[in-house]
């Protein structure tokens, strides 16, 4: 063994030799300047998407099964509304639709404690089918970035919908 | 003589009739969105939005809009048959079903891929930002109808 160390020891090419394609193997695997180098594209859209929404989320049932999508328009002349597609809920009594803050802990449970902290949109029109509410123009979506149905009379969160940017 | 003409009078008529009539449609820009979902992936950073549209002439486009993921080795954009994946998946392992949509082409910004027209989107739920060098699922979008 020793002696296999000072043979390579003197003939240090050979060292090179294995050593030089291993970190050239070793760099084309793993790439690691790529951990500095970003590549940024900005394509458009291949297509006319003027009438895509600004936000979008799927509503999930809490009280109450609930299902479908809450998504946020903005028309030409700036007015924003709330359309809610695909939607169904159960029916009950004074349902309304509100803005909220994700991250309420409120919204975490079925029930809330106390009031609510939200937009309020108005009366649920229809517990099934395509509905749109209109947003007040101050409504600060970084900060509502939820749409909830709640039942005001048992404060209860029959479903929220975490909105994400489309 | 005069019947030649005439033939290739109609022909020519029928071949302008008919022959315009795709690029009419092309102009009708407007795309359907079928599908839309958010991408999660923690261990690679991966965030954004994934969306498939249909084109009006019935092509099937994914666009990926707010996107960013780390730079890596050989990243392609594929189509799973799957409901979700974990992060650092390894399709090839578990033996999962995919769509080459194509290498990535850039690690943040929007980005456009054609869809194969044969695709089932039934079966190929959620789309995944997939290292193949080391077959690892940097960030997945389980798609949703839209």
């Amino acid at each position: 063994m020793s002696s296999l160390i000072y043979w390579l020891r003197r003939k240090k090419w050979i060292l090179a030799g294995i050593g030089a394609p291993a970190l050239v193997a070793a760099w084309w695997a793993f790439r690691p300047e790529k951990l500095w180098v970003n590549v940024k594209v900005n394509e458009p859209a291949p297509f006319d998407s003027s009438a895509a929404p600004l936000y979008t989320g799927l509503l999930i049932g809490k009280a109450h099964p609930t299902s479908g999508r809450a998504s946020i328009y903005q028309a030409p002349d700036g007015k924003r509304e709330l359309r809610l597609t695909d939607f169904i809920t159960s029916n009950g009594p004074d349902v309304h639709v509100l803005l909220a803050q994700g991250d309420d802990e409120n919204l975490r449970q079925e029930f809330v404690k106390g009031e609510l902290k939200g937009l309020e949109l108005g009366l649920l029109r229809a517990n099934q089918g395509d509905q749109n509410y209109d947003l007040p123009d101050s409504a600060d979506l970084s900060r509502y970035d939820a749409v909830v149905i709640y039942c005001e009379r048992f404060h209860a969160v029959f479903g929220v919908a975490k909105l994400d940017k489309f | 003589m005069l019947l030649k003409t005439d033939i290739v009078l109609a022909i020519v008529g029928l071949a302008l009739a008919f022959g315009s009539r795709p690029a009419a449609i092309a102009q009708d820009n407007r795309a359907k969105t079928l599908e839309t979902g958010v991408f999660h992936g923690k261990v690679h950073q991966t965030s954004g939005r994934a969306t498939i549209y249909q084109e009006a002439d019935g092509k099937l486009v994914l666009r990926l809009t707010n996107f960013k993921t780390s730079n890596g080795p050989d990243v392609h954009v594929i189509l799973i048959a799957a409901k979700d994946a974990d992060d650092d998946a390894n399709f090839l392992k578990s033996n999962t079903k995919r769509v080459e949509l194509g290498k990535l082409k850039g690690n943040e910004g929007d980005q456009n891929y054609e869809v194969p027209a044969n695709t089932d989107l039934n079966k190929f739920q959620t789309v995944s930002i997939y290292c193949e060098r080391f077959n690892a699922n940097f960030g997945a979008a389980p798609l949703e109808k839209f």
